[in-house]
C-alpha cells in the first residue's frame, strides 16, 4: 500500500511530477486542463499559506496519440505499487484482484494520520473552477458504516458554504444510509481505495462491505463517524446527511457516472481532519484526459480483460484497453485467434459486457499497447475495407459514449486487424522493424556505438 | 531565401544541430539503414555516413538517412524553415505553402558547365548503377534500391516534363526495375502510349534534386503543369534544369546524381519484395519495367540520400511520411479548394499516411462528403488511399487526439461509415490485406483483385465535448505558468481546432 504522498514521492523521483505556486489566477482548474493537453507531467499547486495542496493527473495524465515514455496507466501502476514502468496487464490485474472476494477478513488498523482541525471545508481552498461559484471537491471516496462493514464509492461536489458540501454519488451506495445518518470522506487516499471504489462502482459492486474484499486487506484503515477510512487520508471529513436535493441539468459529472446511476447529497460537514502539509488529488472535469476517465477506463478495461479471459476455459486477451483520446467510445483488444470466427465471437462478447462503446478493434496478439501508433495503422492497413470493417443491424441498444444523434438502438462495428488464421504462413507479412528487419549482432554493434556515432537519443527508447 | 538544393537542405539541417556525420565505416548492406531506422524511431539526428564499405564502388559518395524526416511533433519544421513559412503551427504552415503553390515559377535552363550535376559525366558502358553505394534497406528486400528518387519523363503537355517519385531496385551496371503503377501519370504514359507503340520512353531519375522538387514530385498537378515550376513557387525562384547528355529531358543542376536512361517496352524485372511504407514486407515479388541505363553524371563526392520505408507508420517518421504531411497535404488542399470544395485542412492520418486522410469541411450541401469523396478516389486518391474521415471545418485533422475523438464520439456505425462499392476499385500490389494470390503480378502494376474505398462521416451534430476550460487570457497565463514550470512549449501543439493553431 502507497500512501497519497508517497505515491507522489515516486512520481518526483520518475520525473513524473512538475511543482509550480498555486497562482491567484487562473484556476487550478484552467491550469489542469492545459496540462492534459500538453500530455505533461502531474502538477503539484504548492501553497505558503494556509490553503491545502492540489495535484492534478496522479492517476493519468497522458494519452498515446504520441509517441511517449509515460502511458495511461504508468502513474496508477506506480501509485499501486506495481513498479516504476508497471506492465498494462499488471496494472489491469491488480485492479480486478483488489475487488476479489476474501474468506476471511484481514483488517490492518492504524491510527489516522490526519488530525482535527478548526478550519472549515471551505477554508481549505479547493479549486473553483472558472464561470463556478463554488469550489469543487473531486477524487473523493466516501465511506458508508453499517454493521456488516463499510462501503466506498467515489464522491465529488461543490462546497456552498463554510461546512456544507453538495455532493454527488452512485446511486446504489444511497441503500445504505438514511437522513441524519453520518458517512465520511476521505482524500488523498491510496490508489488502491480510489481504483477499488472506482472498480466496484462500475461493475455494481457495492452491496459487499469493503473488508471482505482485497482492498479491505490492503489498504490500513482507520473508523470514523462514518465507515473506515485508509489512515493515511490526507483529509477527511465527517458528515451528517442533509435533506436530499434535487438533481440539476448543470450538475458537473464525474465519468464514472456516465456508466451508473448517481443521485445528489447534502452534506453537513461536522468534523474536519488534516494533514500537516496536506495535498489532495484534483481533476478538472469534461476535458480531455481527465484522472476521473482515466480511472474509469482502466477500471473498465481491468472488467472486460477479467471477463473475456475467465469466459473460454482458456485465456486468449493479451490486454484490452479503452483509448483515452477517444473517452472511451471504442474497445481495442489484442488477441490470439483460437479460430476462424473468434474475432467476431469475441467482438461480440465485449458488446455484451458494455455498453459504453460502439466500435471494437480487433489486433493480433504480438501487438503492444505501448505502441498504440501501430495499431492506429493497423487497422486500416491489416483490415481489409470491404471484409474486415463488420457492421450489425441498427437494431442493437444504442452506445452510451458516443455523442451522435440516437434514436433506442443502432449499429456495432467490429474492425478485424488480424491475420486470418486460414492464410497459410507464406501470406503474412513480416513487420518491418529494428527486430525483424535486422540481425541481433547488428542491433547490439549499433547500440553499442550510438552515442559515438552522435546520437544523443535514447536507443533503447520506446 | 530558400534552399536551392540537396545540400544547402542538409546546411539547414546542420544548422539546426540535426544532423550527425558519422565517419566510421558503415556498411551499404542493412547497417545504415539500421541505423536510420533507429534515428527515426527515437527521434534522432539525420544521419549522414561519410565513409560507406563497399567492394566495387569507384566513387566516393555517401549516404544520407531519411534526410527530409521531420521531427515527429512538427514534421513540417525542417521544411519550414528550408523555405521560411512559420513552424510553430501546423495550419498556418500549410497556408503558407498554399499561397506559394498559387504562384508557380517556371524554371531556367543553364549551360552544362554551371551544373554541379555534371562534376562527372560518364556514358555508354563507362556509367555503372554499381560505383554507388545503393543500401540494402530491409532483411528480405529483393535487392538494393534507390528508394528517394525523382523520375523525370516526357510530358506533351508541358515543356519540362513530368516530374514524380519512383523506386528503383538495382539488378546490374547498367539495369533497374522502376515500380510504375498504373493509375499515375508517369507510369500510365509507359503503359499506354510508349509501350504499345513499342516506343521505349526516355526518363532521367535523379538523385538529391532538393526538397522543393522532391516534394513537387509528391503532389499532384494538374496536366499542362509540371511540377517543377511549382517546385519555384515554392522556393521563390526558378529551379535551376541542366540538358541530360543522352536525352532531351532537363534535369536538376544542383542534382546530387542523375541517372539518364530509357524505360524498355515490354520488358521486365523483377521488383520487390520490400519493406514497405504500410510498415510491411509487402509480396510477392512483382515484374516491373526496365530502366536502362545510358548515362550517369553526378556531382564530386555525391551524396545519396535514401529513405528506409516502413518507418514511416505508427509513431514514427521518415522521409516518405513527412513528404505527405508537409508537402502532400497543402497541395491537397489547394487542390480541393480549387476543385470547388469548401475544405479547410486535409492532412494524412500521421499513423499510416498514404492510407488514410482526414479532411475538415462544412456539410455544406447534401451529399458534399460523398461528392468529395468520390473526387479524390477517382483522381489522386485512387491507388494509395482506402479511407477519407471527415471532420468539423475547424477540427485540426493534424491532431491525432482531435481525430481518435471524433471517430470514437460522432461517428455512428448505423449511418456515418460509407463503402464505395463492394471491391469495385483498382489496387496498389503493395497493400498487405490482400492475399498473394489476390494481388497476382498484372502488366500495369496494380493488383488483379480489386478492393473497396470508404469514407467515414466524423463530424459531430453540434454536441462536442468541451477541450479546455477558462477564457482564452487564462488559458494562455495556464501555458506561461506550465512553460515556467518545465513543460516545453510545443508540447502544446497540435492544438485540437484549426483557429486555436493560428
Amino acid at each position: 500500500m502507497t500512501a497519497f504522498r508517497s505515491h507522489l514521492e515516486f512520481l518526483r523521483k520518475t520525473d513524473d511530477l512538475r511543482s509550480l505556486e498555486r497562482p491567484e489566477t487562473p484556476s487550478p482548474q484552467v491550469i489542469a486542463g492545459e496540462g492534459l493537453r500538453a500530455d505533461c507531467s502531474a502538477v503539484r499547486f504548492s501553497t505558503d499559506d494556509s490553503r491545502i495542496e492540489l495535484v492534478n493527473g496522479a492517476y493519468g495524465g497522458v494519452d498515446q496519440s504520441s509517441r511517449g515514455d509515460r502511458y495511461p496507466w504508468s502513474r496508477l501502476g506506480l501509485g499501486l505499487g506495481i513498479d516504476r514502468d508497471p506492465d498494462y496487464v499488471d496494472v489491469l490485474e491488480r485492479i480486478a484482484r483488489l475487488g476479489d472476494r476474501i474468506e476471511t477478513r484481514d483488517v490492518t488498523y492504524v491510527e489516522r494520520a490526519a488530525t482535527a482541525t478548526d478550519r472549515t471545508v471551505r477554508e481549505l481552498g479547493f479549486p473553483t473552477p472558472p464561470d463556478e461559484t463554488w469550489p469543487r471537491v473531486t477524487l473523493g471516496l466516501i465511506s458508508v458504516g453499517a454493521n456488516d462493514g463499510s462501503y466506498w464509492a467515489p464522491i465529488h461536489g461543490t462546497v456552498i458554504d463554510d461546512n456544507t458540501v453538495r455532493a454527488r454519488v452512485p446511486e446504489a451506495i444511497t441503500d445504505r444510509f438514511d437522513r441524519g445518518d453520518v458517512v465520511s470522506v476521505a482524500l488523498g487516499v491510496p490508489s488502491e481505495a480510489l481504483a477499488a471504489a472506482y472498480f466496484l462502482t462500475i461493475t455494481d459492486r457495492l452491496s459487499t462491505p469493503i473488508e471482505d474484499r482485497d482492498v479491505g486487506s490492503t489498504v490500513p484503515v482507520i473508523p470514523t463517524g462514518g465507515g473506515v477510512v485508509p489512515s493515511s487520508a490526507e483529509i477527511v471529513f465527517e458528515a451528517e446527511i442533509s435533506d436530499p436535493q434535487p438533481d440539476t441539468r448543470a450538475e458537473k459529472r464525474e465519468f464514472w457516472e456516465r456508466l451508473v446511476d448517481a443521485t445528489t447529497l447534502t452534506l453537513d460537514v461536522n468534523s474536519v481532519f488534516v494533514r500537516d502539509d496536506a495535498v489532495v488529488p484534483f481533476t478538472p472535469l469534461d476535458v480531455p484526459l481527465t484522472d476521473d476517465l482515466q480511472l474509469v477506463g482502466l477500471a473498465l478495461a481491468a472488467t472486460l480483460y477479467d471477463r473475456a479471459n475467465s469466459y473460454w476455459g482458456v485465456a486468449p486477451v493479451e490486454w484490452l484497453l479503452l483509448p483515452a483520446a477517444g473517452r472511451l467510445g471504442l474497445c481495442v483488444v489484442s488477441t490470439e485467434m483460437l479460430y476462424a470466427g473468434f474475432e467476431w465471437q469475441l467482438s461480440n462478447f465485449l458488446f455484451s459486457f458494455s455498453d459504453c462503446y460502439d466500435t471494437v478493434v480487433v489486433v493480433d496478439d504480438e501487438a503492444s499497447p505501448r505502441d498504440l501508433g501501430q495499431v492506429f495503422a493497423d487497422v486500416w492497413v491489416k483490415a481489409h475495407p470491404s471484409r474486415d470493417w463488420l457492421f450489425s443491424e441498427a437494431d442493437a441498444p444504442v452506445a452510451r459514449l458516443p455523442t451522435y444523434g440516437r434514436g433506442e438502438t443502432g449499429a456495432r462495428l467490429y474492425v478485424n486487424a488480424t491475420w486470418d488464421p486460414r492464410w497459410d504462413e507464406e501470406y503474412i507479412a513480416p513487420r518491418v522493424s529494428l527486430t525483424e528487419s535486422y540481425p541481433p549482432n547488428l542491433r547490439a554493434a549499433i547500440r553499442g556505438s550510438w552515442a559515438e556515432f552522435g546520437f544523443d537519443t535514447d536507443p533503447d527508447s520506446p | 531565401m530558400s534552399v536551392d538544393s540537396f545540400r544547402a537542405f542538409l546546411d539547414v539541417l546542420e544548422n539546426n544541430d540535426a544532423v550527425t556525420r558519422i565517419t566510421d565505416d558503415v556498411s551499404w548492406d542493412l547497417e545504415a539503414s539500421a541505423v536510420t531506422m533507429q534515428a527515426n524511431e527515437t527521434d534522432g539526428r539525420v544521419p549522414i555516413f561519410e565513409s560507406v564499405r563497399t567492394r566495387e564502388s569507384a566513387v566516393d559518395a555517401r549516404l544520407v538517412g531519411d534526410p527530409y524526416r521531420g521531427p515527429q511533433q512538427r514534421p513540417w519544421e525542417w521544411f519550414g524553415r528550408a523555405f521560411g513559412f512559420p513552424i510553430d503551427s501546423g495550419p498556418v504552415y500549410y497556408e503558407g505553402v498554399i499561397e506559394r503553390l498559387r504562384d508557380p515559377i517556371e524554371p531556367r535552363t543553364v549551360p552544362a558547365n554551371e551544373a554541379p550535376c555534371k562534376d562527372v559525366v560518364r556514358t555508354g558502358a563507362d556509367a555503372s548503377l554499381l560505383e554507388f553505394p545503393w543500401p540494402y534497406i530491409h532483411r528480405g528486400d529483393g535487392g538494393r534500391y534507390a528508394t528517394l528518387a525523382t523520375l523525370v519523363a516526357p510530358d506533351p503537355n508541358s515543356e519540362w516534363g513530368s516530374w514524380s517519385r519512383h523506386r528503383a531496385m538495382i539488378h546490374d551496371s547498367s539495369q533497374a526495375s522502376l515500380l510504375l503503377l498504373a493509375g499515375e501519370q508517369v507510369p500510365n504514359r509507359y503503359y499506354f502510349e510508349y509501350e504499345p507503340a513499342d516506343k521505349p520512353m526516355p526518363v532521367a531519375l535523379t538523385i538529391g534534386a532538393g526538397p522543393a522538387i522532391e516534394s513537387t514530385a509528391e503532389m499532384w498537378i494538374p496536366v499542362g503543369r509540371s511540377e517543377v515550376s511549382f517546385a519555384g513557387g515554392l522556393r521563390t525562384s526558378p529551379a535551376e534544369l541542366v540538358e541530360c547528355e543522352t536525352n532531351d529531358l532537363r534535369v536538376p543542376a544542383s542534382a546530387e546524381v542523375v541517372i539518364e536512361g530509357r524505360v524498355l517496352p515490354n520488358e521486365r524485372l523483377d521488383e520487390g519484395p520490400f519493406g514497405d511504407y504500410f510498415g510491411y514486407m509487402n509480396g510477392p515479388r512483382r515484374s516491373m519495367p526496365v530502366l536502362e541505363v545510358d548515362a550517369i553524371t553526378h556531382r564530386s563526392e555525391p551524396y545519396v540520400p535514401f529513405c528506409v520505408e516502413g518507418t514511416g507508420v505508427g509513431y514514427g517518421e521518415n522521409s516518405t511520411s513527412t513528404f505527405a504531411t508537409a508537402a502532400g497535404g497543402p497541395d491537397a488542399t489547394l487542390g480541393l479548394r480549387i476543385a470547388g470544395f469548401d475544405v479547410e485542412l486535409a492532412a494524412p492520418w500521421p499513423y499510416t499516411s498514404r492510407t488514410v486522410w482526414v479532411i475538415a469541411t462544412d456539410r455544406s450541401y447534401p451529399g458534399v462528403l460523398h461528392e468529395l469523396a468520390n473526387f479524390i478516389f477517382t483522381t489522386w486518391g485512387m491507388l494509395h488511399i482506402d479511407f477519407f474521415v471527415f471532420v468539423d471545418s475547424d477540427v485540426n485533422p493534424l491532431s491525432p487526439r482531435a481525430v481518435i475523438e471524433a471517430i470514437a464520439l460522432h461517428a455512428d456505425p448505423a449511418t456515418d461509415f460509407h463503402q464505395f462499392g463492394v471491391e469495385r476499385m483498382p489496387k496498389v500490389p503493395l497493400n498487405i490485406y490482400q492475399t498473394p494470390d489476390e494481388k497476382g503480378s498484372v502488366d500495369v502494376g496494380t493488383s488483379r483483385t480489386k478492393t473497396s474505398k470508404a469514407y467515414i462521416d466524423a463530424c459531430s451534430d453540434d454536441s462536442r465535448p468541451p477541450q479546455s476550460i477558462g477564457d482564452r487570457d487564462a488559458r494562455r497565463r495556464a501555458r506561461e505558468l506550465l512553460t515556467q514550470a518545465g513543460v516545453p512549449e510545443q508540447a502544446f501543439e497540435p492544438p485540437h481546432t484549426i483557429e486555436s493553431g493560428r
